[in-house]
């Protein structure tokens, strides 16, 4: 069966040297060459490898304490200063950077989780099913977000788990309409006809063929709500409304606020972290937008 | 059985509601009773314009068309309208589909070779290497290199994406292929590459084709008999060389004399029908004949009814007031909800 015959214009040289590159390939590509997103990546390494090693080579127990409350940073041998019952801040800063960077990433993704699950089924099936799931997404976009998250973690208890599932509960509706918004796109492409032609059910066509290239938007939204997790979480915990057994950088907010004026550095100093460790994420988040969004790629 | 597809009384409806609860709901037909028949190992044409439904009827056809779709669809005497699950999945390795856009054709996150595949995960129980196998022979039936599986599709040019098209449809060793333009977003050159490619897998594999194109130019190289769609309504049927020689529909004649021809002789032959307006809006008919508003020969009749599709001549049809049916034809002539095949 060898046909040979009306190939002629195929065979250009330059084919043979191509590479297989996939779309992700050609993204981080892209994303290498963004410096800001570059640097953000770099900071949120060092962020990452602060909270993953940190309390390991800094063994001192946040929660002990150590020195007379108020202790400026510097003085005393303690880098960052004590609190307003003397325990250690450098200690409390490191492990207080897991809990922050775990809720985030938690948090993103139950928000990612639910709001995929809404959205590509109101996309892609349409009709009743989507005015329902629609209209139950606009119910949750309508709902003051902090309030309606303190509401549930004052019901079912101030743990960590339940502070990430309210974060999550109260941010999907962003995440559905995205996802949604593509579904409705990509399901009118002739790709997803011609998978219906070679037999795929519908839940190989959501998982497999659609959501794969709905992929990017949601990728970045993903990003940006690792942000945002973190800093509602701060929020909550700044109200009071976390585990108290439980060090993160909103709770040292939280627990040194009143002292605000007499020591500043208490609140100051993981507000900083707080805001470059978001400032970071949203640079990585901008820089995946830029490298995956379809139209600034053909540019 | 001589006659591979067979259609009959194919209608596709679309419901378009305003926006809200409680909005109005009018109903769009698409496709509007269309029967036609197609012979094992031929090739039909479907020709028309962009919004005649000729898209549509294809892909009803393959059962792949959105809108509520009623009447017959025959694929080896087997009705696939009603098919469900294991039934549709017997009608899918037997009827596949090459698509007009090979740039929105195929999934751009999948490697050629996954593409090619795709029918054979979903629709077979062979084995990986069986399936290697199938992939292997069609990448080179349809003239790609074995070194070029690992690529992705946008690694590829407009006509090897096309191919990529035709090796997917190959795969599960289809008997009939449904190409719904499949050249018109080619380039001349690449046109008839693939023209010849199309032609030769059809000998080669015995296929029926079904051939969607508005340009009567591709269609004269490819087909056997031709089905001329205007408003979602067949108006003429025929064998290639009846209908090319002998056009009797005024929208027919028009489309022909359309042809750009490159032989000056040809290029004066007969006068040119040039159409004038715009087709008629689907949603809001005429009750005459839908050809009638741009028709240069219509006659107050043609508003007033619509034209049945009548046989002529030699198994020609076709559905106009003002054609003469022959002298023994007119005994054959029936209504137009239920045309009747001789």
């Amino acid at each position: 069966m060898t046909s040979k015959n009306e190939t002629g214009p195929l065979n250009a040289p330059t084919l043979s040297k191509e590479k297989a590159s996939s779309p992700l390939s050609e993204a981080w590509t892209k994303f290498r060459a963004n410096h800001s997103a570059m640097v953000g990546l770099f900071v949120l390494v060092l962020i990452m490898l602060g909270a993953i090693v940190g309390p390991l080579l800094y063994p001192t127990d946040p929660f002990e304490l150590v020195w007379r409350p108020f202790s400026p940073p510097g003085a005393d041998g303690f880098l960052l200063g004590t609190d307003y019952i003397g325990r250690d801040l450098v200690a409390q800063m490191l492990v207080g950077a897991r809990v922050s960077l775990v809720v985030g990433v938690a948090a993103a993704i139950v928000t990612i989780l639910i709001g995929v699950a809404v959205g590509a089924l109101a996309g892609f099936y349409r009709g009743w099913v989507e005015e329902i799931l629609m209209r139950i997404t606009e119910f949750f976009q309508v709902l003051p977000t902090l309030l309606f998250s303190m509401v549930i973690v004052a019901l079912f208890g101030a743990s960590l788990l339940m502070i990430t599932l309210a974060i999550g509960i109260v941010s999907w509706p962003a995440v559905a309409r995205i996802t949604r918004a593509e579904f409705l796109r990509i399901r009118e492409l002739e790709y997803v006809t011609a998978s219906r032609a070679a037999g795929a059910t519908p839940a190989k066509l959501m998982l497999k063929v659609i959501l794969p290239n709905a992929l990017p938007p949601i990728i970045v939204q993903a990003a940006l709500m690792t942000g945002s997790a973190i800093l509602f979480e701060a929020g909550l915990s700044f109200l009071g409304l976390t585990d108290p057994n439980v060090m993160s950088w909103g709770q040292i907010i939280g627990s040194n606020r009143e002292f605000i004026l007499q020591s500043a550095y208490t609140v100051t100093i993981p507000g900083i972290a707080i805001f470059v460790a978001v400032l970071a994420i949203a640079l990585v988040g901008d820089g995946l937008n830029d490298a995956l969004n379809p139209k600034l790629r053909q540019r | 059985m001589n006659d591979l597809i067979e259609v009959r009384d194919l209608s596709v409806h679309f419901e378009i509601r305003a926006k809200g609860i409680g909005g109005a709901r009018r109903n769009l037909t698409a496709v509007d009773d269309v029967s036609l028949t197609a012979k094992r190992g031929q090739t039909l044409a479907i020709v028309g314009e962009s919004g005649s439904g000729k898209t549509t009827l294809a892909l009803a056809i393959a059962r792949l068309a959105s809108g509520k779709t009623t009447g017959e669809v025959r694929i080896d005497g087997k009705d696939v309208v009603s098919l469900t699950d294991g039934g549709l999945d017997w009608m899918r390795r037997k009827v596949q589909v090459i698509f007009q856009d090979p740039f929105s054709s195929l999934n751009p996150r999948q490697r050629a070779e996954d593409i090619v595949r795709e029918p054979l995960d979903n629709l077979t129980t062979k084995t990986k290497a069986e399936k290697a196998e199938i992939v292997d022979r069609f990448f080179n039936a349809v003239g790609l290199r074995p070194e070029q599986k690992r690529l992705f599709p946008h690694q590829f040019s407009g006509g090897q994406r096309q191919r990529i098209g035709i090796a997917r449809a190959l795969s599960t060793q289809p008997e009939v292929i449904i190409c719904d333009e499949p050249v018109s977003a080619l380039d001349v050159a690449v046109q008839a590459q693939i023209i010849n490619l199309l032609r030769r897998l059809q000998d080669e594999f015995g296929l029926t084709y079904l051939f969607i194109s508005h340009d009567l130019g591709v269609v004269q190289h490819m087909c056997d008999s031709v089905a001329v769609m205007y408003m979602g309504k067949i108006v003429e049927h025929a064998d290639r060389l009846q209908l090319f020689n002998d056009p009797q529909h005024p929208y027919t004649r028009a489309l022909i004399s359309a042809v750009p021809a490159v032989d000056p002789d040809l290029r004066n032959r007969g006068q040119k029908l040039a159409l004038v307006g715009d087709p008629p809006n689907l949603l809001n008919l005429p009750k005459g004949c839908r050809f009638a508003s741009r028709c240069p020969l219509a006659e107050p009749r043609c508003f007033e009814t619509e034209p049945p599709l009548r046989v002529r001549v030699g198994g020609h049809r076709v559905a106009c007031h003002l054609v003469d049916l022959g002298p023994e034809a007119s005994a054959e002539a029936v209504s137009p909800s239920a045309p009747e095949f001789p």
